[in-house]
C-alpha cells in the first residue's frame, strides 16, 4: 500500500522539488494550494512535469499526484506524512489544522526556529525542521511551459530532515540535530545570504532571472564578496570545516549562475523585510560577521540593495515608502531596529551614501 | 514625497523631539481642566510638524490642537495632534504619540501615528492597507468578552450634568470585556485596535485631532468604524471602533444611547 503524503504549498519547493523525494511507485502525493488558478489547473491535469538540472542537463519527472485541495478541504489525519512549503509567515495559520495530526510534519520553511515554536504552541512533538539544500524555480523556460504550463525546474540537491521524521521515508537524509544545524548554518549563510543579495542586485540591474544578474561583473563581485565574508565568519563561529565551506560556496556560485534554472528574481527577492530580520540572512549575517571580527563590506552592500527593492507588487512594497520618508538614522533605528550603539549601525551610517552611489551605478530600472 | 511619506517624516521627526525632551518637562499650563494641559513640548512638537507640512505641502490647510486652523480653510486639510497623551508624557508614562492625518471633504484619507517611546510608526492610506513599521496589520474578529476595550472621555467642560453617562458606559464595557482602559491617548487606543491589542475603542466628544489619524489606521486594518462629528465648530467627535462588535451588536449588550451615532 502506498504511503500518502500531503504537501502544503504547490510552489517552488512543494511542486518543483518535493516530488523527487517521493516516487510515484511508493507514494501518493496530495497538495493543498491557496492559488485558485494553479489549483484548478493542477486538478484539471492531475500531473505536472518537474525538470531537474544535473551536470548541465535536464532530467524530467512526471508527477502524477492524486488531488490538490482548496485550504480547509483536506483532512490531514488521513496522511502518513505532511510537508509544508508555504513560507514562514504563513505556516502559523496551519497550526490549528495540524494540531491533532500524529504523523511527521516536516517544515521546509527556511526558518529553523519554527518547528520548536510549533511544538511549544501545540504541545505536540511531531514538527520537524527540514533543509532542502537546493534551488528551485517556481516556473520554467518558455519552451517547457509551452509543453506543460505547470512545468517547473529544480536543481539536484540533498534534503536533510531531523531523525524523528524518518518513518516518512523517501529520498531524504535523516540526520541528527548537530548535522542538521551544520547544514542549516551553511544553507542560511552561504546559500540564503548571497542568494538574496544576487536577487536584489539583479533587480536593480533590471534582470528577470537570477543567472542574468550573475553575468554582470559588478554583481558577481559583490555576491562573491558577501559569500567570502560569511565563509570566514561561520568557519570561525560554528567551527565548520573550511574545506566543506569552500566546497559549499563554490557550489553555490555555480548554482546562482545556472542558466538552466530560470530562477525568477521576484521569487528570491520577495518580502525583503523578512530577510532583513535581526536574526535573518542579511542583518543577522552582517552581525554574525562582526562577531567573528569580519567587517561586512559586501554584506552591507547587500543589505542596502534590499532596502532599494521597490517592486510594487511585493508584499513589502512599503519599504520604499519608509525609505523615502525617513532619514537613514531613523530608518535603521525605527524600522530595521539596529540601535545607534551597535557597530553595524555605525558602519551602515558611514557607508550609506557611498553604498547608495555604488548601487545606483548598477541600477538600470527606473 | 507623497503625502503619506510627508506625514511619516513629520511624525517621526516630531517624535524624536519628544524623546529628546522626555523626562525633562516640569512646567505645564491647564487648558479646560486638570487633565487638559499643555506643555512647552506640545508647542515645540507642533511647530516641528507644521513647519515640515508647510515645507513639503505648501499652501496646505492645517488644523492643529494648539494653534487652531493654519492657512486658508479648505476641504482638504491636515489634522495634527503633535503630542497626544500629554499627561502621560509629563508624568513619564510611556504611552503618547504624534498623530497626523489628512482629510478630504470630511473623509479621512491618510493616518500616521508615531509612538516614539516604542519606536512604533503606524501608517495607513485609504484603500491601501495599514502598517506598523515593517508589518502589514490585519485585524481578526474576536468576541468582545475575549478582548480589551478602551474609552476616551469628553473634556471636563463638556456637558458636566451628563458626565455619569460616560462613566456608566465605561463601567458596562469593563464588565462585558476583559477590562476597559482609559489610556490617556485616544490615538493610541485606535492604533491598538489596528494591531490587535484592543478589540474596542469608544470616544465621547473627543477632539478630532486626537482620533483623525487613528480612524484611518484602524479602519484600514479591518476594524469597523462608526463616527459622527457632533460639533463642527469645536471639532468634537463620537465614535465606536471595533474588531469585536458592530455598533448594533454593542447596543444589544449595553446602553450607548449617550453616544451621538
Amino acid at each position: 500500500m502506498k504511503k500518502k503524503i500531503l504537501i502544503y504549498g504547490a510552489g517552488a519547493i512543494g511542486r518543483g522539488y518535493t516530488p523527487w523525494l517521493f516516487n510515484n511507485d511508493e507514494y501518493e502525493l496530495y497538495y493543498v494550494e491557496n492559488n485558485t488558478h494553479l489549483r484548478d489547473e493542477m486538478n484539471h491535469k492531475k500531473s505536472f512535469t518537474s525538470y531537474r538540472t544535473k551536470n548541465n542537463k535536464y532530467e524530467s519527472l512526471v508527477c502524477n499526484f492524486v488531488h490538490c485541495f482548496k485550504p480547509g478541504e483536506e483532512n490531514p489525519l488521513d496522511f502518513d506524512g505532511i510537508i509544508t512549503a508555504v513560507g514562514p509567515r504563513q505556516v502559523f495559520s496551519l497550526m490549528q489544522v495540524l494540531k491533532d495530526v500524529e504523523c511527521p510534519i516536516v517544515l521546509f520553511e527556511n526558518d529553523s526556529s519554527l518547528s520548536e515554536e510549533l511544538k511549544v504552541m501545540t504541545g505536540k512533538s511531531n514538527f520537524f525542521f527540514g533543509v532542502p539544500d537546493v534551488i528551485t524555480s517556481n516556473t520554467a523556460s518558455q519552451d517547457k511551459l509551452d509543453e506543460d504550463q505547470l512545468s517547473i525546474i529544480t536543481e539536484d540537491g540533498v534534503c536533510f530532515v531531523e531523525n524523528g521524521a524518518s518513518s516518512m521515508g523517501g529520498d531524504i537524509q535523516y540526520v541528527d540535530k548537530t548535522e542538521l544545524d551544520k547544514q542549516w548554518a551553511a544553507k542560511l549563510f552561504i546559500h540564503n545570504t548571497p542568494h538574496c543579495i544576487a536577487a536584489y542586485l539583479g533587480y536593480l540591474n533590471g534582470n528577470k532571472y537570477l543567472h542574468e544578474g550573475m553575468q554582470d561583473d559588478a554583481i558577481y563581485q559583490i555576491v562573491e564578496g558577501a559569500m567570502k565574508e560569511m565563509n570566514t565568519s561561520i568557519v570561525f563561529l560554528f567551527n565548520l570545516d573550511k574545506d566543506f565551506v569552500d566546497w559549499y560556496s563554490d557550489k553555490e556560485l555555480s548554482r546562482f549562475s545556472n542558466t538552466l534554472l530560470f530562477d525568477p528574481i521576484s521569487r528570491v527577492a520577495r518580502e525583503p523585510f523578512r530577510k532583513l530580520g535581526l536574526e535573518d540572512r542579511l542583518i543577522g549575517a552582517a552581525q554574525l560577521a562582526l562577531t567573528a571580527g569580519v567587517k561586512p563590506k559586501y554584506l552591507v552592500l547587500g543589505i542596502m540593495s534590499a532596502f532599494l527593492y521597490d517592486e510594487e507588487n511585493d508584499n513589502d512594497f512599503h519599504i520604499n515608502i519608509l525609505l523615502n520618508s525617513l532619514s537613514k538614522e531613523q530608518f535603521l533605528e525605527v524600522i530595521i531596529k539596529i540601535q545607534p550603539h551597535e557597530a553595524l549601525y555605525k558602519i551602515m551610517i558611514k557607508e550609506w551614501d557611498s553604498s547608495l552611489q555604488l548601487l545606483k551605478g548598477i541600477q538600470k530600472h527606473d | 514625497m507623497t503625502r503619506l511619506e510627508i506625514a511619516i517624516k513629520a511624525a517621526v521627526d516630531a517624535g524624536e523631539l519628544l524623546m529628546n525632551n522626555y523626562g525633562k518637562i516640569h512646567e505645564t499650563k491647564n487648558k479646560e481642566s486638570l487633565r487638559d494641559i499643555v506643555s512647552e513640548v506640545d508647542r515645540l512638537s507642533e511647530n516641528k510638524v507644521v513647519s515640515l507640512l508647510q515645507e513639503f505641502d505648501p499652501n496646505s490647510c492645517i488644523l492643529t490642537e494648539e494653534s487652531g486652523m493654519i492657512g486658508n480653510v479648505s476641504s482638504e486639510m491636515w489634522i495634527v495632534d503633535a503630542l497626544d497623551g500629554t499627561v502621560n508624557y509629563i508624568h513619564n508614562v510611556p504611552l503618547f504619540c504624534v498623530s497626523i492625518s489628512y482629510w478630504v471633504d470630511g473623509v479621512p484619507q491618510i493616518g500616521v501615528i508615531y509612538n516614539p517611546y516604542a519606536k512604533e510608526v503606524y501608517y495607513a492610506e485609504n484603500g491601501k492597507g495599514c502598517f506598523l513599521n515593517q508589518r502589514k496589520l490585519s485585524t481578526e474578529k474576536i468576541d468582545i468578552s475575549m478582548g480589551i476595550s478602551s474609552m476616551a472621555f469628553s473634556g471636563r467642560a463638556y456637558n458636566p450634568s451628563k458626565r455619569s453617562c460616560e462613566f456608566q458606559i465605561f463601567g458596562d464595557l469593563n464588565d462585558i470585556s476583559q477590562g476597559c482602559l482609559r489610556t490617556g491617548s485616544a490615538a493610541m487606543n485606535l492604533a491598538y485596535i489596528a494591531n490587535g491589542k484592543f478589540s474596542l475603542a469608544i470616544g465621547k466628544a473627543n477632539k478630532l485631532w486626537d482620533v483623525a489619524a487613528g480612524m484611518v489606521i484602524a479602519k484600514e486594518a479591518g476594524a469597523s468604524l462608526d463616527y459622527n462629528i457632533t460639533d463642527e465648530d469645536n471639532f468634537l467627535v463620537d465614535y465606536i471602533c471595533s474588531t469585536s462588535v458592530s455598533k448594533d451588536e454593542l447596543r444589544e449588550k449595553i446602553d450607548i444611547t449617550y453616544l451621538d451615532l
